[in-house]
């Protein structure tokens, strides 16, 4: 009687156990995990011409506005996580290097692209290819593209950089502020420490400080070409340049995203205020700062800091066109709701309405449709002196080679980055910090080989 | 120590029992209370396998392989060993690691052992040992982050309140650059704040090691005329090296490990000059951005056995003193 008492309580127990954990899974499904759940019930299936809700992955705010439309236009839901930056790579490798289908859609920088697709998270989206190539710039569609040119990621952005200028000050330094005649003061390194000793001797400096100058570190050949390490006159330009402005305090020292750089881009600031906060730095002798070097999004920046100097900014090129960041989108391969996927991917790259309503709804970020932004070449900028700043973009883009671009850049540009610091500071002489330059890309990537001609080895 | 004696007697009585057979193995309620301690043990054992046993036996098998944290895997045999020990990089960061963690521990041992000493005297007959305690146990529980940033604020080179005190005072006629001029000043500074966080911690530990001496070794040395220098000489310092050597042991992994405060207090490249660049800040950087996962496990596996090398020293040292 007892043993039968234990085994009844024993079939209660587990039963109860059993059904709360299937409650669980069920509410599971229809909350959180929704994307993954069987479509018919979830959607009224195919019929009603409604696709599956899908989950999206991303890295800023700006694609949940897409989704809002894309929801309010087609009824088509889809769910957006934002994630921090720092995080997103290592979230995104070991989601999917489980084969989760729990995100549907996800995006990725260009430097980040080609580890996804490599690690085969990105669906082959080759159906938009000729609509891509055509359609969107160039340099968009190729970064999109796998090793064996097979598209599996399309950006609604562009990201083309630029020489962001006051137009005050270089009237009154250079006695115009035509962005042709401008960019020519920024035509190659030479011409910048001119530019930069001219601006000092009327109380100015050139940049925030001299990381403004590594977007130009791109500028004639790859940072790796057949496994050797280039180091061009090109880079030697730069790293001399580099040296000169921070020794000769041509730059502020207001560092990218320090308190002083963004004062700075609204009016006079502390020299040498480094990350301090600027009330504690009041006392050192006063600058302003003339220029920043920064993709379109940067311009946007110091449109919104720009306080009191709105309007007296202009755009113009530098040494060397270039591209800096960008969302691309792309489909996870093992997504069950590919076409649901496509489609909102469709919406958001390919679909010219689209790309007109983000000219507006950011006030200001570059589009990657060309026909769209053909039509706003003439679109009279505010913000930038009524420049037509579209059109120059658009101008800038088709001088961008992506063909530039390794897997090896970051590394590259980081540690010859160090080697310029260390020199600036005194730290080492330039043969000492080129050489660990090489040791430091070399430790981390032995595939990769010191050239003959290294100027090193000169 | 009787106690012990007394133990160990009757356990071995008991096992001769069970071998005669004098004792018969549990049969009926004692068995099934056995089958139960088994079935506890169970959540530990499986927690422990998954998280602990399986992640050292992957990153080991990973150590062979090309890896880069996602994709295809290639067995590439010893590859990865090699190349460890050619990487200038590595051990550079390793001998800043040893810098760093050299600095902590003589000033850690060395203020714990003083504080010990003091805590102890007899003539001091200090009070408040309990409040003396926690407070100096208080910086080990402050998060590693906040100790960071309260030094970085504390040592800034133009407004930091220890240069504005060095200049007030008229020690120092220049502010000294802490943490973003020569590289060994930045070394030294991780040295004696890891040793600020972590003296509270060595500082019980010897407590408790010299509160666990015999009183009675201590009266019959007074009563023979020993001073206070030969009584730490000769009774207290010998029977507390073996705590001091668990504290070094331990010190000295957690030091060759160090990670977070380096990190923390210089920028992403363990600046300035790298110096602060340690040997797992640069295991951290070859696994998350590199993407070198196989290479990044033999580096971890390289670390393990170096500290396991460092530890055999160590109480090899140690026995070799107990025995002479």
């Amino acid at each position: 009687m007892k043993k039968l008492l234990k085994n009844i309580l024993s079939i209660t127990l587990a039963a109860s156990m059993t059904l709360s954990l299937a409650a669980c899974s069920q509410e599971t499904d229809g909350g959180n995990n929704a994307g993954n759940a069987d479509p018919a019930p979830n959607n009224g299936g195919g019929n009603s011409g409604k696709a599956d809700k899908i989950v999206l992955w991303t890295l800023s705010n700006d694609l949940k506005q897409f989704a809002e439309r894309y929801t309010n236009e087609t009824g088509n839901e889809v769910e957006v996580v934002v994630f921090d930056s720092a995080d997103f790579k290592t979230k995104i490798n070991q989601t999917l290097g489980t084969k989760s289908t729990d995100v549907d859609v996800f995006v990725g920088e260009p430097q980040m692209l080609p580890d996804f697709f490599e690690a085969g998270f990105s669906a082959d989206l080759s159906v938009f290819d000729s609509q891509v190539k055509s359609r969107l710039v160039d340099y968009t569609y190729q970064a999109g593209l796998d090793s064996d040119g097979v598209l599996r990621a399309i950006s609604y952005q562009a990201c083309p950089g630029s020489v962001i200028y006051r137009r005050d000050i270089a009237e009154k330094v250079f006695g115009t502020d035509d962005p042709e005649e401008i960019g020519k003061l920024f035509a190659s390194f030479d011409e910048i420490e001119n530019t930069a000793a001219k601006l000092q001797a009327e109380g100015y400096t050139i940049f925030g400080d001299t990381g403004a100058l590594r977007w130009f570190s791109n500028s004639s050949s790859p940072w790796v070409k057949n496994n050797e390490i280039i180091v061009d006159q090109d880079r030697l330009d730069y790293f001399d340049c580099a040296v000169e402005l921070y020794q000769k305090e041509y730059v502020a020292f207001a560092p990218e995203w320090s308190a002083a750089w963004y004062a700075s881009m609204a009016g006079p600031l502390p020299m040498h205020a480094e990350w301090s906060a600027l009330d504690e730095v009041s006392d050192n002798s006063q600058t302003e700062v003339f220029s920043y070097v920064m993709p379109s999004w940067g311009a946007l920046i110091v449109r919104d800091n720009a306080g009191d100097n709105t309007g007296k900014y202009g755009v113009c090129s530098g040494v060397c066109s270039f591209f800096g960041g960008g969302t691309f989108l792309t489909v996870n391969e093992f997504s069950k709701h590919k076409d649901a996927a496509m489609q909102f991917i469709e919406y958001c790259t390919l679909n010219d309405d689209t790309a007109r309503w983000w000219l507006t709804a950011s006030k200001g970020d570059v589009v990657s449709n060309k026909a769209v932004l053909e039509e706003n070449k003439d679109f009279k900028n505010e913000s930038f002196g009524n420049q037509n700043t579209y059109g120059f973009f658009l101008e800038e883009m088709d001088n961008i080679d992506y063909g530039l671009i390794t897997a090896y850049d970051d590394a590259c540009k980081d540690a010859f980055g160090a080697a310029i610091i260390s020199v600036q500071k005194g730290e080492k002489t330039k043969e000492e910090a080129l050489k660990e330059f090489y040791t430091v890309v070399i430790t981390q990537y032995p595939e990769l080989k010191i050239p003959e001609n290294a100027p090193i080895n000169n | 120590m009787a106690v012990n004696v007394k133990n160990s007697t009757a356990q071995s009585k008991l096992t001769d029992n069970v071998k005669q057979g004098s004792v018969k193995p549990q049969k009926g309620p004692m068995k099934r209370l056995v089958k139960y301690g088994l079935i506890f043990c169970i959540p530990f054992v499986a927690v422990f396998l998954i998280f602990s046993v399986y992640p050292v036996f992957r990153t080991f098998q990973m150590s062979f392989m090309n890896y880069k944290g996602f994709g295809k895997e290639t067995f590439i045999w010893f590859d990865n060993y090699a190349r460890v020990f050619k990487d200038t990089l590595f051990w550079d960061a390793f001998l800043n690691t040893l810098k760093m963690w050299g600095v902590n521990i003589v000033l850690q041992l060395g203020l714990a052992l003083l504080l010990t000493i003091i805590f102890n005297d007899m003539k001091y007959r200090m009070r408040g040992l309990g409040m003396f305690r926690a407070l100096f146990y208080l910086p080990n529980l402050i998060a590693c982050t906040s100790v960071a940033f309260l030094f970085k604020t504390l040592l800034d080179w133009k407004f930091g309140s220890v240069n504005q005190l060095l200049l007030a005072s008229g020690i120092i006629s220049q502010p000294v650059n802490w943490l973003t001029g020569e590289g060994l000043t930045a070394q030294m500074v991780v040295g004696v704040v890891g040793a600020w966080m972590w003296f509270g911690n060595s500082f019980i530990m010897l407590m408790a090691g010299v509160q666990g001496i015999e009183r009675s070794y201590f009266e019959a040395a007074i009563i023979d005329g020993a001073g206070r220098w030969t009584i730490f000489t000769k009774i207290t310092m010998p029977l507390l090296r073996p705590i001091m050597l668990y504290v070094a042991v331990t010190s000295l992994i957690g030091g060759l490990q160090l990670f977070d405060l380096p990190y923390l207090l210089s920028g992403t490249k363990g600046e300035p000059g790298r110096s602060l660049y340690t040997a797992v800040f640069y295991l951290y950087d070859t696994a998350f951005k590199n993407n070198q996962m196989g290479y990044a496990a033999a580096l971890a596996f390289v670390l393990f056995l170096i500290i396991s090398v460092f530890c055999g020293i160590a109480f090899k040292l140690m026995n070799r003193k107990e025995e002479d």
